[in-house]
């Protein structure tokens, strides 16, 4: 119930099995694949080419999954996603697999619809802006690259103004001397451009031209050859032309879309093809045979060198790990504990020496968690809401491991909020007090009347919770240097266990009665005399042993108080952080009180029932949301800063066996 | 007449707008900061989300010790003590921490978060650790609570005593 043993297996096999032998590994998920050093006469798989060629399969099969997500987004739900994956039985699996490049060919028909698609749609955009360049011109009923007569030349071209007729001929006249024939044309004007079409005689042109040059006259950039008319309608031609082409490539796609289940199951088909490859490629190949190495968890070897043994006709080896080996860790645990490997994971795989953190941390943890979020109300929706998710829909994997968490957080949350008469803030007893005029009295808690607290509120005496705070605090930190006892005594390092624990133990023992002492609480004077005798006799051992590394006395006296100065010093900082508990529990309390308080601020009962109902159900909801986030974070906090700076490592490394990492399909053995 | 219950008063408003100015410059930073990931990747918002809640909670924190203080005095339910200008001033002093250190620590609960952003943007399975990195900073703000929080109720105790 911790970390699982591993074994370290080597393998060979004879060529002919190899395929099947990994087929086989993959499903079975036991085994982490390990290169073997070079051996004569062996040479590693080349699969780099497969592997890419697969990568590129995949990448297609995932981007027509995108598309169609885009075109035809599958309805889903919350609930669907609680559900898991849908399971397929290794046979259907294995008939279905055939079809595979059958629905590859589809996903290339999606691809290139698409890509079809953002053709035309840039193929219009272009042809839209040239469309907004030769509309101005529609009126002009000759080529804008028309030169004009034998007698004249035609200037066609633009104005960086509004001109009418009339206002044009006035422009143009501070330059003209009058005496020169031409006609002027305005196309069309707007309220920066001007399209005019002017017909100078042969003498007039030159005159005319740098007249207009004076008006900041520019031909255009690209004059049409026909009439602009013909241009316009070929524009608009080919707008229909792509319109129509995306209308059917979207029909295409949206009808492909039918085969999304296909799709994704040839995602998780090409996925799991890729790291069978990428395993392979860790194998040493010969002309007859293949041999490789890997990791088994001990209790699997059996069956497994068995099974490989008979079916494969492979010569199995099993032994345990050589030392100097990055050996994978495996955590296997009851899922109470199991719960909060996820948050352990966080932080770090246990090393090689740790012992698994999870057992022990997760009583804390839950309690911890519950203290700060202190509220049965809460409590409750939490364990509703996970228990739903855990024994309706029976998730699965992580998720599950994180339902369950939140489960078992919420059960404690409802334990300390029934402890502290916390429910919805103090809903129940301003119910009764605001609508039935009644101060409610519980047989519990006789002698404070208003409040249904099965221990104490902490509002009413915040000093109380904080020295429990540092109660329970002491007991986690002492949890966790008993972890350190276990963890050295089983490396062997017994002296360690002995010296570096026990006195630590005895000093903080002996100063949590003076302690006590100084928070105002009420000590029987032998547990105070006791303690002194404790703490002096912890110092001295501190003081003597820290340092016992050191080759001279002056220096591991030198040591050894510095050790006494940083154990007394971390120790101290390391409790007053578990202050945080009776802070954070107020917090929610106190703001829980507060949302009740306004609901309650009318005093006409109708509307203060409306008014209550809104401002709870809002209120509660952010004071929920946000108390959760602060709580899981300090939780997290007080585990991996105060708990495992006391005995965790972490630093090792995850077990990734050879297995069939799906996305959208679980493959069941048959 | 003496200005005990204004300074308690004035106390009180401190450490909300402390907290609160604090909060909002904290949250609008990070905030900005998690909107460049989301541009990117819409799935991260979630993940950085969380991390623009952290520095929140300095202003709820003040929040929390201004309602408590006008409930202590009297001022919530109407019918406010009557506190010389020491006691008034006593009061003022128990705001304090949370006003100065909810303000400052807010900002830099920011600073680590916005850091925190970028882990999330660039290794999404370490977010964890960003959030962890955060909350360390959120220690202060929860210890000047606890110690604002129990410098007013043994106020309140001597002076009904």
């Amino acid at each position: 119930m911790a970390k699982v043993e591993m074994k370290y297996a080597e393998i060979i096999a004879p060529v002919e099995t190899a395929k099947e032998l990994f087929d086989y590994l993959q499903v079975r998920s036991v085994m982490e694949v390990k290169k073997l050093d070079e051996i004569d006469g062996l040479s590693y798989f080349e699969t780099g080419p497969v592997v890419s060629s697969i990568e590129k399969y995949l990448d297609t099969a995932q981007t027509a999954l995108e598309i169609i997500d885009k075109y035809a987004p599958a309805k889903s739900s919350l609930i669907d996603s609680l559900k898991g994956l849908p399971e397929m039985s290794e046979s259907d699996y294995l008939k279905k697999s055939d079809e595979a490049d059958e629905i590859l060919g589809i996903c290339l028909k999606i691809c290139n619809a698409e890509k079809e698609i953002s053709e035309d749609k840039a193929l219009i955009s272009r042809s839209q802006a040239a469309i907004d360049a030769v509309e101005p011109w529609l009126k002009l009923d000759v080529p804008m690259q028309f030169k004009g007569t034998e007698t004249s030349k035609a200037i066609i071209g633009t104005l960086p103004d509004d001109y009418t007729a009339e206002k044009f001929a006035i422009a143009l006249a501070p330059y003209l001397d009058g005496e020169e024939r031409y006609e002027c044309e305005i196309i069309s004007h707007s309220a920066d451009r001007s399209c005019v079409f002017i017909l100078a005689h042969n003498e007039a042109y030159e005159r005319v031209l740098s007249a207009l040059r004076s008006l900041e006259f520019a031909f255009p950039s690209d004059p049409t050859k026909h009439a602009p008319e013909v241009r316009y309608g070929r524009l608009r031609n080919k707008i229909a032309e792509a319109e129509a082409e995306i209308e059917s490539d979207t029909a295409l796609i949206k009808e492909l879309a039918a085969n999304r289940d296909d799709i994704k199951f040839a995602c998780d088909w090409f996925s799991i093809k890729h790291d069978r490859y990428t395993a392979l490629e860790q194998t040493s190949a010969g002309d007859s045979i293949v041999a490789f190495a890997g990791y088994i968890p001990a209790d699997k070897c059996e069956t497994l060198s068995k099974e490989l043994e008979s079916r494969f006709s492979a010569a199995v080896e099993v032994r345990d790990p050589p030392d100097e080996d990055d050996v994978p860790v495996l955590l296997r645990n009851r899922p109470f504990a199991a719960a909060v490997e996820p948050i352990t994971e966080m932080y770090a795989m246990p090393a090689k020496d740790d012992i698994d953190p999870n057992p022990v941390m997760s009583i804390f943890y839950y309690i911890l968690f519950g203290l700060m979020l202190s509220d049965a109300g809460y409590g409750l929706l939490m364990a509703i809401g996970c228990g739903i998710a855990k024994f309706k829909f029976k998730v699965t994997g992580k998720l599950k491991k994180t339902v369950d968490m939140y489960f078992w957080c919420g059960l404690a949350t409802v334990f300390w909020g029934v402890l502290f008469g916390s429910f919805f803030g103090d809903i129940i007893p301003r119910i009764s007090a605001e609508f039935f005029d009644k101060t409610l009295v519980v047989p519990w808690a006789a002698d404070t009347p208003g409040s249904i607290a099965l221990w104490f509120e902490p509002v009413n005496d915040p000093m109380k919770l904080l020295c429990y705070s540092f109660l329970f605090g002491i007991i986690h930190l002492f949890f966790g240097l008993g972890c350190a006892f276990v963890k050295m005594w089983k490396q062997g390092n017994k002296t360690g266990a002995v010296f570096d624990c026990v006195p630590v133990f005895l000093l903080i023992l002996g100063i949590v009665p003076i302690g006590a002492g100084i928070l105002n609480v009420t000590v029987p004077a032998i547990l105070t005399t006791i303690g002194k005798y404790l703490a002096i006799a912890g110092s001295v051992l501190i003081v003597l042993t820290a340092g016992r590394s050191s080759k001279n006395i002056a220096g591991k006296l030198g040591i050894g108080l510095y050790g006494l100065y940083n154990t007394a010093s971390g120790w101290l900082s390391d409790i007053l952080s578990y202050s945080r508990l009776l802070a954070l529990g107020l917090c929610t309390g106190v703001i829980a009180t507060v949302v009740n308080t306004l609901g309650c601020i009318p005093s006409n009962k109708i509307v203060k029932t409306v008014m209550l109902t809104a401002v709870f159900i809002f209120g509660h909801v952010v004071n929920m949301a946000i108390n959760l986030i602060g709580t899981y974070v300090h939780t997290n906090r007080l585990q991996y800063v105060e708990f495992f700076a006391k005995f965790y490592e972490g630093g090792g490394r995850s077990f990734t066996p050879l297995r069939t990492n799906t996305k959208y399909y679980k493959v069941k053995e048959d | 007449m003496s200005f005990g219950i204004l300074f308690a008063i004035l106390g009180g408003v401190l450490a909300a707008v402390g907290g609160g100015i604090g909060s909002a410059i904290g949250v609008g930073r990070v905030g900005r900061a998690a909107a460049g990931v989301v541009t990117e990747d819409p799935s991260k918002f979630g993940k950085v989300l969380i991390l623009e809640i952290l520095p929140g909670t300095q202003g709820l924190y003040g929040f929390l010790i201004a309602f408590l203080l006008l409930t202590q005095i009297g001022v919530m339910g109407g019918s406010p003590i009557q506190l010389t200008t020491a006691q008034g001033l006593m009061y003022f002093a128990a705001c304090l921490p949370m006003a100065i250190c909810g303000f400052i620590s807010a900002l830099h609960q920011a600073n680590a978060a916005v850091s925190g952003v970028s882990i999330v943007a660039k290794r999404p399975e370490e977010s964890g650790k960003a959030i962890i990195f955060a909350a360390m900073v959120e220690t202060y703000a929860v210890l000047a609570l606890l110690i604002s929080i129990l410098a007013m109720f043994n106020i309140t105790a001597n002076i009904g005593a």
